[in-house]
């Protein structure tokens, strides 16, 4: 029993709704005239607003909202390593991705469960080749990411790796590029870009892909992909995640020009 | 004659925080440009957050504070069939400053938590929270997220959780024959507030001087901190004096005063964010 936290009752439950026809899975419409709900292409990504610097007591932040994901992100470091986790030439990276309790649909606990202790490693997995961390010898860089609200599971990890190399880059830390990630649905086997929840529905055979890259360099970090698709539809959404990757990264670095303008 | 040794401000406030803080006190101003008893700006917006039955977000200059409300049934306890449970968690993350470590809720957390709880049972009408007595009875969680730690976080979450109580609505439940708890698409029936009740902090440094809402940086340089809370009846709910600092008589009264006036400050912009919806 967790006693620091105040207590509800033991369990508790979402009631069942009135009618009992009412199905949990909304399937997504089909295209009108070649354009998904909100006007968007199958390819099109919902607009960004991205900003750092928010939280004040972090070496670096960035806040951002896709559609109606927003997520949170503060770094905090180089700190020096803890005596317990040995001695370590190059700097490590050590990432906490958090839904909030109430980002979601369904309830989460305040515990960190299996699903986002793997989004962690995703991001520190993503992050790690753009950072010179030889720069960095027994140091530890702390990335801290917490969802406000989740709108599509894969556009919130897309986000939050998004979110998390713009607050490296606006924390100082040496890189060699930024990282930008992109999140697309397979619906009804043809790949739409950073989907909400309601189009990205988790019947059988649905799939998802989020995949980071550096794109000057133009070097995939990290892919991940869920679900059964043939090798040409993933051929073709990873060239998509590609494109949306570069337009992403000049967000990025607009905002970051931004604030840095704004702090002179 | 001058110093040989010459400090830019910036290293003059890090190597000696309290020297810095006290000439600016001496100049009856704080380092931040407020007058002793003036509170930072304040935000508040609310229903941002479309998963949650209600939500709000409230800034005190940079402290951020996000409250989501999520509504869930359980079975009432033996000893009150007849009421719901509020369940008010504040979640001080290793994201909103650097003196918090992941892990469970630290000391400051678990203080503020437990504090909201206590003011909660003045203001909840928990007998409304209940379906069918004995059976059935709504849980409201309700959590609170800071996302930057600047000071004063506790007047801010109180804020933050009245008007993400005042936002939340929930659906029309009913128990069936069966003994399950059916609730309609709708969500159309908002929380009662018994009476609003808001937290005004203040801190005390060096016995003399008051000064309303304190920041991060003037949080450890402070005697006492004390915290008023105040209802629109004018009537005290809690006064929290904490450390061991001396206090008179005529600061803890001039506190409920000031208290009072950020009451009205407060309530009027928890009005009209409720009219913005």
């Amino acid at each position: 029993m967790d006693r620091r936290r105040v207590q509800g009752p033991e369990t508790s439950v979402v009631p069942f709704p009135l009618l009992d026809d009412a199905a949990p899975g909304v399937v997504a419409p089909p295209l009108q005239a070649g354009k998904r709900a909100g006007g968007r292409r199958p390819e099109d990504m919902r607009p960004i607003f991205l900003r750092t610097g928010l939280i004040s007591q972090a070496s670096g932040s960035a806040y951002i909202e896709m559609g109606r994901t927003k997520v949170a992100c503060a770094v905090y470091g180089p700190r020096q390593i803890k005596k317990q986790q040995g001695f370590s030439e190059q700097g490590r990276l050590y990432c906490e991705f958090k839904f909030a309790t109430f980002a979601c649909k369904k309830r989460r606990n305040h515990q960190r469960d299996s699903q986002e202790k793997e989004f962690s490693q995703v991001i520190v997995q993503a992050l790690t080749p753009s950072i010179r961390l030889e720069k960095l010898p027994k140091s530890v860089v702390d990335i801290y990411v917490t969802v406000v609200e989740n709108d599509g599971t894969a556009s919130c990890l897309a986000a939050a790796i998004t979110a998390a190399s713009t607050a490296l880059a606006d924390a100082g830390v040496e890189m060699i590029d930024l990282v930008a990630a992109a999140s697309l649905a397979y619906q009804q086997r043809r790949p739409e870009g950073d989907a909400p929840t309601g189009e990205n529905t988790r019947e059988a055979g649905a799939a998802d892909l989020v995949l980071a890259q550096m794109p000057s360099l133009g070097d995939v970090t990290h892919l991940l992909h869920r679900g059964p698709v043939d090798w040409a539809q993933m051929s073709r959404a990873v060239e998509q995640c590609i494109d949306v990757c570069a337009k992403i990264h000049a967000v990025m670095v607009h905002s970051l020009r931004e604030h840095s303008a704004a702090e002179q | 004659m001058t110093s040989p040794y010459a400090f830019s401000a910036e290293t003059f406030k890090r190597v000696q925080p309290s020297e810095y803080y006290r000439k600016f006190l001496e100049q009856d101003v704080r380092p931040d440009g407020r007058a002793f008893s003036q509170f930072r700006k304040t935000i508040l917006n609310a229903g941002c957050i479309s998963t949650a039955n209600g939500s709000a977000v409230v800034r005190i200059g940079d402290t951020t504070v996000v409250c989501g409300i999520k509504a869930e049934v359980a079975e009432p306890t033996l000893d009150q069939p007849a009421a719901g449970y509020f369940v008010p968690n504040v979640e001080l993350g290793p994201l909103c400053s650097a003196k918090f470590r992941p892990g469970p809720p630290g000391d400051l957390a678990q203080v503020v938590s437990e504090r909201l709880r206590k003011l909660s049972e003045e203001y909840i009408a928990f007998e409304e929270l209940c379906i069918e007595p004995e059976q059935a009875a709504w849980v409201v969680y309700a959590d609170l997220v800071c996302l930057n730690h600047d000071g004063n976080v506790l007047d801010a979450c109180q804020l933050a959780l009245l008007a993400a109580l005042k936002n939340a609505r929930l659906p029309e439940a009913q128990i069936g024959e069966d003994g399950i708890v059916r609730a309609g698409e709708a969500f159309t029936r908002a929380i009662t507030i018994k009476r609003p009740i808001l937290a005004a902090t203040f801190g005390l440094y060096e016995g003399r001087s008051l000064l309303a809402d304190p920041n991060a940086s003037e949080e450890p340089l402070l005697d006492s901190l004390v915290t008023v809370c105040v209802d629109d009846a004018e009537h005290l709910h809690a006064v929290w004096k904490s450390n061991g600092g001396r206090c008179s008589l005529e600061q803890l009264q001039r506190c409920v005063e000031l208290a009072r006036i950020r009451f009205t400050e407060l309530s009027a912009l928890l009005e009209s964010s409720a009219a913005d919806q």
